[in-house]
Protein backbone atom coordinates (compact mmCIF):
# COMPACT_ATOMS: atom_id res chain seq x y z
CA UNK A 1 0.00 0.00 0.00
CA UNK A 2 1.69 3.53 -1.01
CA UNK A 3 2.38 5.87 1.68
CA UNK A 4 -0.77 7.79 0.61
CA UNK A 5 -3.16 5.68 0.74
CA UNK A 6 -2.30 3.78 4.42
CA UNK A 7 -2.57 7.87 5.64
CA UNK A 8 -5.65 8.39 4.05
CA UNK A 9 -6.53 4.86 5.49
CA UNK A 10 -5.90 6.03 8.99
CA UNK A 11 -7.40 9.48 8.77
CA UNK A 12 -11.17 8.94 8.36
CA UNK A 13 -12.16 11.31 10.71
CA UNK A 14 -16.45 10.93 11.55
CA UNK A 15 -16.13 8.36 8.78
CA UNK A 16 -14.11 6.23 11.00
CA UNK A 17 -16.03 6.93 14.24
CA UNK A 18 -19.52 5.97 12.46
CA UNK A 19 -18.34 2.53 10.80
CA UNK A 20 -18.25 -0.04 13.49
CA UNK A 21 -16.16 -2.37 11.74
CA UNK A 22 -14.11 -3.97 14.23
CA UNK A 23 -15.45 -2.25 17.11
CA UNK A 24 -15.25 -3.54 20.78
CA UNK A 25 -16.00 -2.04 24.04
CA UNK A 26 -13.67 0.46 23.99
CA UNK A 27 -14.38 1.94 20.90
CA UNK A 28 -17.75 1.76 21.90
CA UNK A 29 -17.44 3.80 24.74
CA UNK A 30 -15.02 6.26 22.67
CA UNK A 31 -17.50 7.02 20.21
CA UNK A 32 -20.51 7.22 23.16
CA UNK A 33 -18.16 9.62 25.02
CA UNK A 34 -17.34 11.84 22.28
CA UNK A 35 -21.07 12.03 20.85
CA UNK A 36 -22.36 12.38 24.35
CA UNK A 37 -19.99 15.54 24.52
CA UNK A 38 -20.87 17.12 22.06
CA UNK A 39 -24.40 16.69 22.69
CA UNK A 40 -23.76 18.18 26.19
CA UNK A 41 -22.39 20.85 24.79
CA UNK A 42 -25.22 21.80 22.37
CA UNK A 43 -27.67 21.38 25.44
CA UNK A 44 -25.59 23.64 27.90
CA UNK A 45 -25.76 26.59 24.61
CA UNK A 46 -29.50 26.03 24.37
CA UNK A 47 -29.80 26.15 28.63
CA UNK A 48 -27.62 29.12 28.49
CA UNK A 49 -30.36 30.88 26.09
CA UNK A 50 -33.36 29.58 27.99
CA UNK A 51 -31.89 30.68 31.28
CA UNK A 52 -30.73 33.90 30.34
CA UNK A 53 -34.86 34.24 29.63
CA UNK A 54 -34.73 34.74 33.72
CA UNK A 55 -33.56 38.15 33.26
CA UNK A 56 -35.83 38.79 30.04
CA UNK A 57 -33.59 37.44 27.33
CA UNK A 58 -30.85 38.97 25.09
CA UNK A 59 -31.94 42.19 25.65
CA UNK A 60 -33.78 41.94 29.13
CA UNK A 61 -32.43 44.42 32.28
CA UNK A 62 -33.59 42.18 35.35
CA UNK A 63 -35.30 39.30 36.57
CA UNK A 64 -38.81 39.16 34.76
CA UNK A 65 -41.38 36.96 35.54
CA UNK A 66 -43.11 37.09 32.09
CA UNK A 67 -40.15 36.63 30.49
CA UNK A 68 -39.59 33.26 33.03
CA UNK A 69 -43.43 32.34 32.24
CA UNK A 70 -42.75 33.10 28.05
CA UNK A 71 -39.47 30.34 28.06
CA UNK A 72 -41.46 27.89 30.17
CA UNK A 73 -44.56 27.96 27.88
CA UNK A 74 -42.21 26.95 25.59
CA UNK A 75 -39.97 24.10 27.69
CA UNK A 76 -42.06 23.14 30.25
CA UNK A 77 -44.20 20.19 28.57
CA UNK A 78 -44.16 16.30 27.61
CA UNK A 79 -41.43 17.01 24.98
CA UNK A 80 -39.09 19.12 27.07
CA UNK A 81 -38.76 16.83 29.73
CA UNK A 82 -38.24 14.08 26.92
CA UNK A 83 -35.04 16.12 26.05
CA UNK A 84 -34.05 16.35 29.67
CA UNK A 85 -34.43 12.79 30.13
CA UNK A 86 -31.94 12.46 27.43
CA UNK A 87 -30.27 15.15 29.20
CA UNK A 88 -29.51 13.30 32.58
CA UNK A 89 -28.99 9.57 30.35
CA UNK A 90 -26.00 10.94 28.36
CA UNK A 91 -24.96 13.25 31.17
CA UNK A 92 -24.33 10.16 33.76
CA UNK A 93 -22.90 7.73 31.12
CA UNK A 94 -20.84 11.00 29.77
CA UNK A 95 -19.47 11.70 33.47
CA UNK A 96 -18.83 8.16 34.63
CA UNK A 97 -17.14 6.90 32.03
CA UNK A 98 -15.15 10.38 31.86
CA UNK A 99 -13.87 9.11 35.61
CA UNK A 100 -13.14 5.70 33.39
CA UNK A 101 -10.70 7.79 31.07
CA UNK A 102 -9.53 9.94 33.65
CA UNK A 103 -8.23 6.80 36.02
CA UNK A 104 -6.54 5.11 33.01
CA UNK A 105 -5.08 8.34 32.02
CA UNK A 106 -3.24 7.99 35.48
CA UNK A 107 -2.65 4.19 34.98
CA UNK A 108 -5.04 2.84 37.81
CA UNK A 109 -6.90 0.56 36.12
CA UNK A 110 -4.55 -0.55 33.04
CA UNK A 111 -4.63 -4.20 32.26
CA UNK A 112 -1.02 -6.30 32.99
CA UNK A 113 1.17 -5.90 29.73
CA UNK A 114 0.82 -8.96 27.83
CA UNK A 115 2.36 -10.79 24.85
CA UNK A 116 0.75 -10.25 21.65
CA UNK A 117 -0.22 -13.70 20.15
CA UNK A 118 -2.44 -14.59 17.68
CA UNK A 119 -5.46 -14.53 16.37
CA UNK A 120 -4.50 -10.84 17.89
CA UNK A 121 -7.78 -9.38 19.27
CA UNK A 122 -7.21 -6.26 21.08
CA UNK A 123 -6.54 -6.46 24.76
CA UNK A 124 -7.01 -3.02 25.41
CA UNK A 125 -9.98 -2.92 27.96
CA UNK A 126 -8.81 -4.82 31.14
CA UNK A 127 -11.80 -6.60 33.70
CA UNK A 128 -12.19 -3.08 36.23
CA UNK A 129 -12.30 -0.34 33.02
CA UNK A 130 -14.83 -3.09 31.15
CA UNK A 131 -16.90 -3.49 34.49
CA UNK A 132 -16.88 0.71 34.88
CA UNK A 133 -17.97 1.19 31.42
CA UNK A 134 -21.41 -0.98 32.20
CA UNK A 135 -21.74 0.48 35.68
CA UNK A 136 -21.98 3.73 33.61
CA UNK A 137 -24.49 2.38 31.39
CA UNK A 138 -26.25 1.18 34.29
CA UNK A 139 -26.17 4.30 36.43
CA UNK A 140 -26.78 6.63 33.43
CA UNK A 141 -30.27 4.04 32.95
CA UNK A 142 -31.23 4.49 36.66
CA UNK A 143 -30.72 8.31 36.74
CA UNK A 144 -32.91 8.38 33.34
CA UNK A 145 -36.03 6.85 35.17
CA UNK A 146 -35.30 8.68 38.30
CA UNK A 147 -35.87 11.92 36.10
CA UNK A 148 -38.83 10.68 34.43
CA UNK A 149 -40.50 9.81 38.02
CA UNK A 150 -39.35 13.51 38.70
CA UNK A 151 -40.53 15.28 35.28
CA UNK A 152 -43.53 12.87 34.69
CA UNK A 153 -44.80 11.52 38.33
CA UNK A 154 -43.89 14.54 40.63
CA UNK A 155 -41.09 12.70 42.75
CA UNK A 156 -38.55 14.44 44.11
CA UNK B 1 -0.26 26.24 26.02
CA UNK B 2 1.14 22.87 25.85
CA UNK B 3 -1.08 20.65 24.91
CA UNK B 4 0.08 18.19 27.90
CA UNK B 5 -1.07 21.43 30.42
CA UNK B 6 -4.15 21.87 27.68
CA UNK B 7 -5.45 18.10 28.41
CA UNK B 8 -4.65 18.39 32.26
CA UNK B 9 -7.03 20.98 32.17
CA UNK B 10 -9.80 19.43 30.42
CA UNK B 11 -9.29 16.51 33.34
CA UNK B 12 -9.33 18.85 36.55
CA UNK B 13 -12.69 20.37 34.90
CA UNK B 14 -14.10 16.94 34.16
CA UNK B 15 -13.59 16.38 37.77
CA UNK B 16 -14.78 19.88 39.09
CA UNK B 17 -17.77 19.66 36.39
CA UNK B 18 -18.79 16.11 37.76
CA UNK B 19 -19.07 17.59 41.58
CA UNK B 20 -20.61 21.06 40.52
CA UNK B 21 -23.36 19.16 37.96
CA UNK B 22 -24.17 16.75 40.77
CA UNK B 23 -24.66 19.40 43.17
CA UNK B 24 -27.19 21.47 40.15
CA UNK B 25 -28.98 18.38 39.71
CA UNK B 26 -29.61 17.35 43.00
CA UNK B 27 -31.00 21.13 43.57
CA UNK B 28 -33.36 20.19 40.69
CA UNK B 29 -35.46 17.63 41.58
CA UNK B 30 -33.66 15.98 45.35
CA UNK B 31 -33.78 18.84 47.91
CA UNK B 32 -36.69 20.52 45.75
CA UNK B 33 -39.76 19.47 44.17
CA UNK B 34 -38.95 20.46 40.28
CA UNK B 35 -41.90 22.71 40.03
CA UNK B 36 -40.86 24.68 43.06
CA UNK B 37 -36.91 24.33 41.78
CA UNK B 38 -37.85 26.34 38.48
CA UNK B 39 -40.32 28.34 39.92
CA UNK B 40 -39.39 32.20 39.62
CA UNK B 41 -39.45 33.27 43.08
CA UNK B 42 -36.81 30.02 44.20
CA UNK B 43 -34.72 30.54 41.64
CA UNK B 44 -34.54 34.59 42.21
CA UNK B 45 -33.75 33.78 46.16
CA UNK B 46 -30.65 30.80 44.56
CA UNK B 47 -29.06 33.95 42.65
CA UNK B 48 -29.33 36.21 45.65
CA UNK B 49 -27.89 33.96 47.92
CA UNK B 50 -23.67 35.11 47.52
CA UNK B 51 -22.61 31.38 47.74
CA UNK B 52 -24.84 29.93 45.15
CA UNK B 53 -24.41 32.52 42.73
CA UNK B 54 -20.64 32.02 42.59
CA UNK B 55 -21.29 28.20 42.53
CA UNK B 56 -23.24 28.92 39.61
CA UNK B 57 -20.46 30.85 37.98
CA UNK B 58 -18.28 28.40 38.76
CA UNK B 59 -20.23 25.58 36.95
CA UNK B 60 -20.70 27.78 33.86
CA UNK B 61 -17.20 27.86 33.45
CA UNK B 62 -15.87 24.88 34.15
CA UNK B 63 -18.77 23.33 31.70
CA UNK B 64 -18.03 25.52 29.31
CA UNK B 65 -14.56 25.11 29.17
CA UNK B 66 -14.55 21.74 29.66
CA UNK B 67 -16.76 21.34 27.08
CA UNK B 68 -15.47 23.76 24.23
CA UNK B 69 -12.12 22.12 25.09
CA UNK B 70 -13.21 18.83 24.46
CA UNK B 71 -14.64 19.71 20.81
CA UNK B 72 -11.32 21.31 20.06
CA UNK B 73 -9.70 17.54 20.72
CA UNK B 74 -11.89 15.89 18.45
CA UNK B 75 -11.46 18.48 15.96
CA UNK B 76 -7.44 18.08 16.38
CA UNK B 77 -8.01 14.21 15.58
CA UNK B 78 -9.15 15.01 12.51
CA UNK B 79 -6.51 17.44 11.17
CA UNK B 80 -3.14 18.07 12.33
CA UNK B 81 -2.19 21.21 9.87
CA UNK B 82 -0.56 24.30 11.54
CA UNK B 83 -3.31 26.61 9.97
CA UNK B 84 -6.08 24.16 11.08
CA UNK B 85 -4.77 24.08 14.76
CA UNK B 86 -4.69 27.72 15.03
CA UNK B 87 -7.79 28.77 13.97
CA UNK B 88 -9.33 25.58 15.87
CA UNK B 89 -7.62 27.04 18.86
CA UNK B 90 -8.66 30.67 18.04
CA UNK B 91 -12.26 29.37 17.86
CA UNK B 92 -12.45 27.72 21.13
CA UNK B 93 -11.15 30.49 22.97
CA UNK B 94 -13.73 32.82 21.47
CA UNK B 95 -16.30 30.46 22.20
CA UNK B 96 -15.40 30.24 25.63
CA UNK B 97 -15.10 33.93 25.84
CA UNK B 98 -18.42 34.82 24.76
CA UNK B 99 -20.61 32.14 26.20
CA UNK B 100 -19.18 32.80 29.44
CA UNK B 101 -19.80 36.53 28.87
CA UNK B 102 -23.47 35.60 27.73
CA UNK B 103 -23.51 33.11 31.11
CA UNK B 104 -22.55 35.99 33.35
CA UNK B 105 -24.42 38.65 31.90
CA UNK B 106 -27.35 36.74 33.17
CA UNK B 107 -25.69 35.66 37.01
CA UNK B 108 -24.64 39.49 37.36
CA UNK B 109 -28.51 40.63 36.06
CA UNK B 110 -30.08 38.59 38.39
CA UNK B 111 -28.31 39.19 41.17
CA UNK B 112 -28.32 42.57 40.58
CA UNK B 113 -30.66 43.79 38.32
CA UNK B 114 -33.55 46.05 39.45
CA UNK B 115 -36.61 44.15 41.37
CA UNK B 116 -38.95 41.86 38.66
CA UNK B 117 -40.63 43.67 36.34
Amino acid sequence: MAVGEERAKNKRGIRGWINPYHYNAERWAYFFQRVTGVAILAYVLGHLGDTSFFVGGPTGTGPSPSAWAFIGSIFENSFGHLILILVVLVLFFHGINGVRLILAELGLILPKPSAIEYPYRPKGLGYGQRVLVYVAIAIAIAAAVWAFLVLFEGMG
Amino acid sequence: MKESRLMLVQYATAVAAVALVSVHLIMQGVIYPYATAISFSNILSIYRNGFYAIFLEALLVVVLVHGFNGVRIILGEFRQTKPWTMWVDAGTVLAIIVTVAYGTRTVILAVFGGAPA
